[in-house]
């Protein structure tokens, strides 16, 4: 995407040169005319769009816009509580977009989150599970975060072998892991086999047993916040992601690898590696996730424990486009607005999923207005 | 008499490039006027505004006297337009009679009789397009075009894909249906079918017309200089080769050949193949002063010939040999058909052939992006049929894909990270980072050795012209060390005059430098005027070879191409295509 030209001054005239092309002479005209193709006008009209839909729903839901507002503000920043609860969907958020953001480098787009988020946290409930009852919480949360991580990147290494073999299309085989790894979660909590608690009366509820103290993320901050540790587990993947990216010879081939893997490949680079290398990373972020989810209170696994991040993470990825800048941003946007929800309606009667679907008209509208500046002007009347 | 199409003034920009700035452009009626011009001077953006596919900023166009600016094609052809692109938009898996009734004409039978009277323009309605090779194509394509009767034909470089009798054909047909009252524009980059076929040029450069007039009082001399901005003479005879011109036109480089001592080491002094005319001894044209040269290459015949019977060194000592090399298509047909070849070091060996007669999977199979199903790749003694790309750039093959935007470089990527990606572990700064002003400072140095017109290290590389991106691809290549071997695809297609020369000299180069270099061309002229020794392809097969310097080697070398494999072909040169059984290159194979 570039930037338009924003300069004022005319430009020199072209000297008669051997160059096959003269020195670009922006038009006013042109000028204006990529004015509102600028990336960020684009996303604050569809941000600006996207609130006055919210609005238009709030009032259709009979409550006052002004105390509706009240309620999502407080739900996001009103207190600790709001806050460390915020903080921790974004990490978790944080945590998925940054394993995608890895294997779209890759050119690999990776739907999968949510399965890889199941499987990790499965892996996480059952390690943590057989670990005794007074592990220390320094080895016994490393182990789960790690049991989580390999039980992510081996999940999205079904459809890595799978591309890189057999060149499967990744958006197919991690989209139908997904649901896999769902329907695995659903198994192991119902079975008492597998991780589901001891059945001591008809009410007891498919779940796997509470993970012991010392396999518990530590909380961080004051005692009024929920935020854990997941909070910085998230915040080191997303800096050390960026600065692998950006910063080293690693970062470069798999965007060498995601651009063309052809010239990739004549070059050298071991292409399936970097791919499936990617599409791992992406999967081990996202077991992580899990992980987290499982080892913060209630600290069980059960079904829908995911709540839907795995999918919601992914469309983080995808407005980042590739900066870790903005999945921080765009995860803080997302994991606050959550919050802020849940608040309305409790306080407001105004249904959650009124913040939902802003959040996905953001998306729809961003998603439009990609297509609206990545076309180019004058090829169609 | 109203001219078929006036251009007054036509302005195009791309964002702050102007493609068209101000063309003025006058079509008579039953003529054909070729719009020349290098690559980027805006000929593909003048058609495609004449055609309606896109919309000019500013200026003015008269049809046959009236007032014409088409929003989209379908305007255009309503008001009798048509064009044939570059690339062909036919259905390959129809058949040609069901391609041309996708255009839902009325009697579209009538329509075709009426073509094929008219222009003696047959076609085989049952065959499908997809199996037809590309000269059959590109006349269906024209043939659609005609169907609508259109009063202006346009054809954006038609000839690209086409061999030496297509192209003639081609022309043909141009002639006459300016001959039947209507308007050809023909664009091309190529002055020798301008010259032959039009009645007036238009000459394009950086967007603006350079110059032009009636054919018959322009000259190539006189139309080169308009392209280019400089004189003929200054040119190199390669370089007229690849714009078409006959070779005769200009001065030819002397041939300069490695002795057979050279063969099994790379030789410390070969002599400079360099452009200057000074390098010919006994002028190059005399059929006879290849031979008498004394050296002639000591690979000359190994391809089809039976010389090398049972000598084992043969395969080890060349630069590059390629032994019984056999490629299947998912469909059963051979791509590759016991292709054999050997680049002696110091030796320049080309390619000839009509695409899609197994070049590309040759490229395919010495680079490593295919596995051949049987036979063998083997560069100075080093087995290398499966080696993995990074193991033969190792053992010293460098490779210039054909596709520079596909397999060359990557275009989203700076220039720097383009000409080091597949050495990056040699910029590291505190072991783990990038290090990126050794990169840039690297890239500097390479940029000004060859001469490389690039904004910076950092730009990326599709900021920069054809011509210099190919000249980045041939520098990364060239930087291996040691390089055994180059080889070429295509290395100069597309790109313009200046370019072509530079290209040229880095691959003469690099043969003086001991290298072995094959380089595979659709351009005959290139090939004849570049290599030692040329090979043609056909069908999956290497045919061959022909002593580019002999006398009729061009006639040779065309009925090679087209199959026509004994017409022409005086024996011993043309050493008919291996049979299946006891086949002259087994001896290669058999080691």
């Amino acid at each position: 995407m570039s930037a338009p030209t924003t300069t004022t001054s005319p430009p020199p005239e072209s000297p008669p040169s051997a160059k096959p092309h003269p020195t670009p002479q922006p038009a006013l005209r042109t000028r204006l005319h990529t004015l509102p193709r600028h990336p960020l006008t684009v996303a604050l009209v569809a941000a600006l769009c996207a609130a006055v839909v919210g609005m238009v729903l709030v009032v259709a839901a009979g409550a006052e816009l002004g105390s509706a507002w009240q309620a999502l503000e407080e739900g996001m920043f009103g207190s600790s509580y709001a806050v460390g609860s915020s903080l921790n969907s974004a990490a978790v958020l944080a945590l998925i977009a940054a394993g995608f953001t890895v294997a779209h480098r890759a050119g690999l787009v990776n739907v999968g989150g949510e399965g890889q988020l199941c499987a990790g946290g499965t892996a996480a409930a059952a390690v943590g599970l057989v670990l005794p009852a007074q592990v220390p919480t320094a080895v016994g949360v490393p182990l789960v975060v790690l049991a989580g991580f390999l039980a992510g990147a081996a999940w999205a290494s079904i459809a890595a072998w799978l591309k890189v073999k057999r060149g499967t299309s990744e958006v197919i085989t991690t989209l139908l892991l997904n649901f896999i790894g769902i329907g695995m979660v659903s198994l192991a909590v119902h079975e008492e086999a597998l991780l589901r608690q001891p059945v001591t009366s008809s009410e007891t509820l498919p779940q796997s047993a509470p993970l012991p103290t010392g396999a518990q993320l530590p909380l961080i901050g004051d005692v009024e916040s929920p935020a854990t540790a997941v909070v910085v587990i998230a915040a080191v993947a997303v800096l050390a992601t960026g600065i692998v990216l950006r910063h080293t010879a690693l970062g470069l081939r798999l965007r060498a690898v995601g651009h063309s893997p052809a010239a990739s490949a004549r070059l050298g680079l071991p292409v399936g590696r970097l791919e499936g290398g990617g599409l791992a990373f992406a999967g081990g972020l996202a077991g992580i996730a899990g992980a987290a989810l499982v080892a913060t209170a209630p600290y069980v696994l059960a079904e829908h424990f995911s709540s839907g991040y795995g999918f919601a993470g992914l469309v983080v990825g995808l407005l980042a486009r590739g900066s870790l800048t903005a999945v921080a941003a765009v995860s803080l946007l997302f994991g606050f607005l959550t919050s802020g929800g849940i608040n309305l309606q409790l306080a407001a009667q105004v249904p959650a999923s009124t913040v939902q679907i802003v959040q996905s008209l953001l998306v729809l509208f961003i998603a439009a207005a990609m297509l609206f500046t990545t076309r180019r002007p004058g090829s169609r009347s | 008499m109203t001219a078929a199409l006036e251009i007054t003034g036509l302005v195009k920009s791309y964002g702050s490039m102007r493609a068209l700035d101000g063309v003025d452009l006058v079509v008579e009626a039953g003529t054909v006027h070729c719009v020349l011009g290098e690559n980027g001077a805006g000929k593909s953006t003048l058609c495609h505004a004449v055609a309606g596919s896109l919309t000019s900023d500013e200026g003015s166009l008269l049809l046959y006297g009236e007032s014409y600016a088409p929003r989209r094609p379908a305007d255009a052809l309503a008001a009798g337009v048509a064009m044939v692109h570059q690339h062909f938009s036919l259905v390959s898996t129809l058949t040609v009679g069901e391609n041309l009734r996708l255009l839902r004409l009325p009697d579209l039978a009538g329509r075709i009789a009426r073509v094929r009277e008219a222009y003696g323009l047959v076609l085989e309605l049952d065959a499908v397009a997809g199996k037809l090779p590309v000269g059959v194509r590109q006349r269906v394509e024209i043939v659609k075009a005609l169907l609508r009767d259109p009063r202006l034909l346009v054809l954006d470089e038609p000839t690209g894909v086409l061999g030496p009798a297509e192209t003639d054909a081609l022309l043909e047909t141009c002639r006459r249906i300016a001959a039947a009252g209507h308007a050809v524009v023909l664009v091309t980059h190529k002055l020798g079918e301008a010259v032959r076929a039009g009645d007036h040029a238009t000459v394009l450069r950086g967007g603006r017309v350079a110059g032009g007039g009636p054919m018959a009082e322009l000259s190539a001399e006189r139309l080169v200089p308009l392209m280019i901005g400089r004189s003929v003479g200054a040119l190199d005879a390669t370089v007229a080769g690849a714009v078409g011109l006959e070779p005769g036109a200009v001065e030819p480089v002397g041939p300069v050949t490695v002795g057979p001592g050279a063969a099994g080491s790379v030789p410390a002094a070969v002599e400079p193949r360099g452009s200057a005319p000074a390098a010919l001894d006994s002028a190059g044209s005399a059929p006879a002063a290849g031979e008498s040269a004394g050296p002639v290459p000591v690979t000359a015949d190994s391809a089809g010939g039976g010389a090398d019977d049972g000598d084992g060194q043969r395969v080890g000592g060349a630069a590059l040999g390629l032994s019984e090399v056999t490629v299947r298509r998912a469909d059963g047909t051979y791509a590759l058909d016991r292709a054999a070849l050997e680049v002696g070091f110091g030796e320049i060996v080309g390619i000839a052939g009509v695409e899609g007669n197994g070049q590309s999977e040759l490229m395919a199979v010495i680079a490593g992006s295919l596995a051949p199903d049987d036979g063998r790749v083997v560069l100075h003694g080093r087995d290398l049929t499966r080696a993995k790309p990074a193991a033969r750039t190792g053992a010293g093959l460098g490779v210039v894909p054909e596709d520079r935007h596909h397999e060359g470089c990557v275009p989203e990527l700076s220039v720097a990270e383009n000409l080091h990606l597949g050495r990056l572990g040699e910029f590291k700064r505190f072991g783990v980072f990038l290090d990126r002003p050794a990169l840039g400072r690297a890239t500097e140095k390479v940029l000004g050795e060859h001469d490389v017109r690039a904004p910076g290290a950092f730009a990326p590389m599709a900021s920069l012209s054809g011509g210099n991106q190919q000249k980045v691809v041939i520098a990364r290549e060239l930087a291996l060390d040691p390089l055994v071997c180059l080889a070429a695809s295509q290395p100069t297609r597309g790109l313009d005059i200046g370019a072509v020369e530079a290209v040229h000299a880095r691959i003469r180069a690099a043969a003086a430098r001991g290298a072995g270099v094959l380089v595979v061309s659709a351009e005959l002229d290139e090939l004849l005027a570049l290599c030692d020794r040329v090979l043609v392809a056909y069908r999956g097969r290497l045919l061959g070879p022909v002593d580019p310097r002999a006398e009729g080697a061009r006639e040779r070398i065309g009925a090679l191409m087209v199959g026509a494999d004994g017409a022409g072909v005086p024996a011993g040169v043309g050493q008919s295509p291996p049979t299946r059984g006891p086949s002259p290159s087994k001896a290669i194979g058999a080691h």
